[in-house]
Order: structure tokens, then C-alpha cells, then sequence
């Protein structure tokens, strides 16, 4: 495949594969509860994905370090190993969050028992990352999820009030009415710049272009396709919040379960746009699924220096394998108990952006360093946004878990 | 090799490669021995739970050994030829007891079609 082939594919499978169940949850919540006035976390968040994905996509082009390898070599034995145990028990929520995601689809276009669902749904993506090489797993989902953009037009129908949903885009205090609301605010805040940046995402990325065979040669690409691709993801995430403000706040419909979102589309194209919803949020939790499996067996062989990688044969990387195969099981055992996948995805988010500083210092120090990186070290621009980023994440993780107390995890 | 290195900074917690160039684990703990005039020398590697789990506090370590055992292998430090990013050996994984449960994974997973 040409390089403008393999960009262009990079650009559509970076952003078909841009929303998860989380970020559903939560831009969906912020826009019905708080209108477009949180719509500026969502563009800073995603600025704060492509700095952070961008810095590790350039480390394992040019030194073919993965991330939990260099977290390793930098921190030491002991933090490495909290951070492994923080960013896998993440990922295995997230990934439990995703099958009952998946289930909860199926059962709503199905009518079958939920639990023999989430047995078929573990079947199938076990069934589908063995069979499919790297590529074509993120082609497949990766585009599969571009059916998402069936809420893009779903918007344009509404026609939201333009000029509110730019002006969401300048940060500014929330009109609040209460103390509690503005805890509230604060956690959708959290949570929304939490779902945007995952870290799982990242590590998958960088691991992903480790086993694509990245050289320095890809440096552009990889800047390409995280700036223009996440940009374009963003573009699902604005409409996930002015679905919110427009079609779910006045309808007073809370969107809990993942296939309410599909009312939005439903109601303006009919059939044809439930469908295509449900087809996109299936293969947007299935990727992300498959996403948050790998990720966690990445890291688990990157600490362990164990052989790894899809591109390998299952038995030349037999311990990472098996890893992948155990959280797949263990993240359907765990929605199997009943929890509800959206309380999941709720602690997970929370999780998550408590590990984020501990993932993301390592390799803005490494991305930064001229003796490691060469020529290819951060420019003035990526250092700043760096050193920008690590300070706002560091004040999101220190925030996140009083915020989620305080509001009973968002509910008031 | 007598290239002037930082043990703590240069090859503990590295990943190591064989000769076959593929990942066999990481530098979990290293051996010294002293040998006047050199000094301080790294005599071996250790790789393995019982390397690495003194190093984390001590809760930590009785949770991870009643988890993971005790047990690590000692890779004689005559057998690294490379000191980079990873540590690079002259031997293959097997031939220094490394890589052990991989080969046991890979047979029950053999058994699997398309494996």
C-alpha cells in the first residue's frame, strides 16, 4: 500500500476508532446537564490525546520503545508495577464496560437474555482477534465505527444554535445555580477530559506502531494521523454533546443505557438511522474492547520483557496470548455478576485519569530527551503543550476521586 | 566487557534479547562481584520474581511472593555482548533457562488451530 493510502487509512481508522463506551456516557451527560458549556474540555482533551499519542507514536518510531518498557527503564521496579496494576485494572474495566456495551446492543435489537449474550459476545471478539492480523483488526473496527458519523448528521437535522455551541468552545465558569451543581460541573469536567484521553488508547497506539514496523520515516505519518484523525474524532464527540443539549435534555431522556444514543439518529432518519447507529456503536465498543484486551497484554510483556505482538504467531508469543485471552474472560466475568456496564465505565473513567500523570511523564521525559530522540526530540511547541498537559492532568487526577465522592458518582 | 556503564542506569530493569533477537525478560536484579583492581563488577543477571520483589516495599513483597514464588535465573554476564537499549546476549533464551513458561504456554497453545 502507497504512503498516501496507509495515511488516509491511518486518518479514518484513528477516527472511527475515536469513540468508546465512556466517552458516550459522559458527552452525552455533559451536554443534557450542562448544555455546550463543557464543550472546551472536550477540544482541550483532545488536543491533550494527540500530544500525548503523538509523543509516543514518534518514541516508538524512532527507538521502537513501547510504553510500559520505558516506564520500566525510568521510574524504576516499584512504581512501574502500580502503575502496571492502575492502567490494567482500567483497561479490564473498560473492557468489561465494552462487552456489556456490546451485549446490551444485541439484546436490544435481539430481545435474548442478556447473559447468554455477553457469553456470544465474548465468543466473538476472542474469535475475531485470533483469527484477524493487527491491520485488519483496526480496519475493521476502526471503520466500522465511522458509522458513528450517522450522529454527526443526526445534529445538522436539529439544527443546534450555532453560535451557542462556538461559544461552548471558550472556557469560562459554568452558570450554576448551587454549590452542588458546580461539583457536579466539575466532575463531568473530569470525567469528560478523562474519557477523551485514555490512556489505553495511547499505549495501544505506540504498541500499534511497533508492530506496523514503524522507522524515523514515519514520524510525518504518525503526526498526521493524530492531529487530523482525532480531530476528526472530536468532531463525534461535539455532536455526542449537542445530541445532550439539543435532543436529550429537553426530552428529559437520560441516556443509561448505550443504545438510548441510537434514539437520536432513529428519530431523524427513521429505521435506516437506527440502524446505522447501532451498527456503529457495535463496532465502536467491539474495537474498543479488542483495544483495552490488547493494551492490557501489551503492558503486561512490555514490564515483563516478554515476547509480544499480533504480528507474531499465538504460540511465538505465547504469554501475552494468554493474557489477552484472561482479560476477555475476566472483563466478562465481571458484567456477568449484573453490575450495570455504565457504573463500569464510571469507576473506570475515574481510574483512569488517576493513572494518566503516571503513564504520560515517562514519555514526554523520553520524547524530550536529545541524547535518547536525536533530531527527533519534542520541538518548543510539543514541550510546552508536554509540560501544559502534565500539569493539567496532574490537577484532573487529584481532583477526580473527592469529586467523585462528593457527587455520588455524578449523581448529585 | 569492559566499558564503563552504570549498572543502575544502564541495565537494571532493561529489557534483554537473545541471540535470536527476541525479548527473554527483563533485568530484574543483577550479581557483583569484586575483583581489585577493577573494583565492583556485575558478575550476572537476575531474572525472575525473586529478583525484583526485594525491591518493592515490604507489603509489597510477601503479597508477591505468595502471588509469583521466589525463584529467578542467573544469566552469567560473560554471555552480554550488547549494552544499549536492551541488553543483548549471545545465547538463545533456553540455553540460560530463560523463557521457560513461554515454551510451556506455546504447547498447549499449539493445540489450537491457526496457532
Amino acid at each position: 500500500m502507497n504512503k498516501a493510502a496507509e495515511l488516509f487509512l491511518g486518518i479514518l481508522t484513528a477516527m472511527g476508532g475515536f469513540v468508546e463506551i465512556g466517552e458516550l456516557t459522559f458527552t452525552l451527560g455533559a451536554g443534557m446537564h450542562f448544555g455546550y458549556q463543557l464543550l472546551w474540555i472536550t477540544a482541550l482533551g483532545t488536543v491533550g490525546i494527540m500530544v500525548y499519542c503523538e509523543m509516543a507514536g514518534r518514541v516508538a518510531a524512532v527507538r521502537r520503545r513501547p510504553v510500559f518498557t520505558l516506564i520500566r527503564e525510568r521510574n524504576g521496579v516499584a512504581t512501574a508495577l502500580l502503575t502496571l496494576v492502575a492502567a490494567n485494572l482500567v483497561s479490564l474495566l473498560t473492557c468489561a464496560a465494552e462487552i456489556g456495551g456490546v451485549a446490551l446492543l444485541w439484546q436490544l435489537a435481539s430481545g435474548w437474555p442478556y447473559r447468554a449474550l455477553l457469553v456470544g459476545a465474548l465468543a466473538f471478539l476472542l474469535v475475531a482477534v485470533w483469527l484477524l492480523p493487527f491491520e485488519w483488526i483496526e480496519r475493521v473496527f476502526g471503520l466500522g465505527g465511522l458509522l458513528l458519523i450517522v450522529f454527526v448528521a443526526a445534529v445538522w437535522t436539529l439544527q443546534p444554535d450555532w453560535g451557542d455551541l462556538a461559544a461552548g468552545f471558550v472556557p469560562r465558569m459554568p452558570e450554576v445555580s448551587s454549590q452542588r451543581e458546580l461539583l457536579l460541573c466539575a466532575y463531568f469536567g473530569v470525567a469528560l477530559l478523562s474519557s477523551i484521553m485514555l490512556p489505553y488508547e495511547t499505549y495501544f497506539y505506540a504498541a500499534g506502531g511497533i508492530e506496523d514496523g514503524w522507522s524515523s520515516d514515519d514520524i510525518v505519518t504518525n503526526r498526521v494521523v493524530v492531529v487530523v484523525g482525532f480531530a476528526l474524532g472530536a468532531l463525534l464527540s461535539v455532536a455526542l454533546v449537542a445530541l445532550g443539549t439539543e435532543y436529550f435534555g429537553p426530552r428529559g431522556i437520560e441516556p443509561q443505557l448505550p443504545g438510548t444514543a441510537a434514539l437520536a439518529p432513529a428519530s431523524a432518519f427513521g429505521t435506516l438511522g437506527l440502524v446505522i447507529a447501532m451498527l456503529g456503536l457495535f463496532f465502536a465498543f467491539s474495537g474498543a474492547a479488542i483495544e483495552t484486551a490488547l493494551s492490557g497484554a501489551y503492558n503486561l510483556a512490555q514490564f515483563a520483557g516478554w515476547p509480544w505482538g499480533k504480528a507474531k504467531r499465538p504460540r511465538a508469543a505465547a504469554r501475552f496470548t494468554l493474557s489477552w485471552i484472561a482479560i476477555f474472560c475476566a472483563a466478562m466475568l465481571i458484567v456477568m455478576t449484573g453490575i450495570d456496564p455504565v457504573q463500569v465505565v464510571e469507576y473506570s473513567i475515574i481510574l483512569s485519569v488517576v493513572v494518566l500523570p503516571f503513564t504520560y511523564f515517562p514519555v514526554l521525559m523520553v520524547a524530550r530527551d536529545k541524547r535518547v530522540m536525536g533530531q527527533h526530540a519534542n520541538g518548543m511547541l510539543a514541550n510546552t503543550l508536554g509540560w501544559f498537559y502534565l500539569v493539567a492532568i496532574t490537577l484532573a487526577a487529584l481532583a477526580a476521586v473527592p469529586l467523585f465522592l462528593l457527587t455520588h458518582g455524578g449523581r448529585g | 566487557m569492559t566499558l564503563s556503564i552504570d549498572p543502575h542506569r544502564d541495565v537494571l530493569d532493561h529489557e534483554i534479547v537473545d541471540a535470536n533477537g527476541e525479548a527473554c525478560g527483563m533485568v530484574d536484579g543483577l550479581q557483583f562481584t569484586h575483583s581489585p583492581p577493577h573494583g565492583r563488577r556485575i558478575a550476572a543477571l537476575r531474572v525472575g520474581p525473586g529478583a525484583w520483589l526485594p525491591r518493592l516495599p515490604a507489603l509489597l513483597q510477601v503479597i508477591g511472593e505468595r502471588l509469583l514464588g521466589r525463584r529467578w535465573v542467573t544469566v552469567p554476564w560473560h554471555h552480554v555482548v550488547e549494552v544499549s537499549e536492551v541488553i543483548r546476549l549471545d545465547v538463545s533464551a533456553g540455553a540460560v533457562g530463560l523463557g521457560r513458561l513461554d515454551r510451556v504456554a506455546a504447547r498447549w497453545l499449539q493445540r489450537l488451530p491457526r496457532s
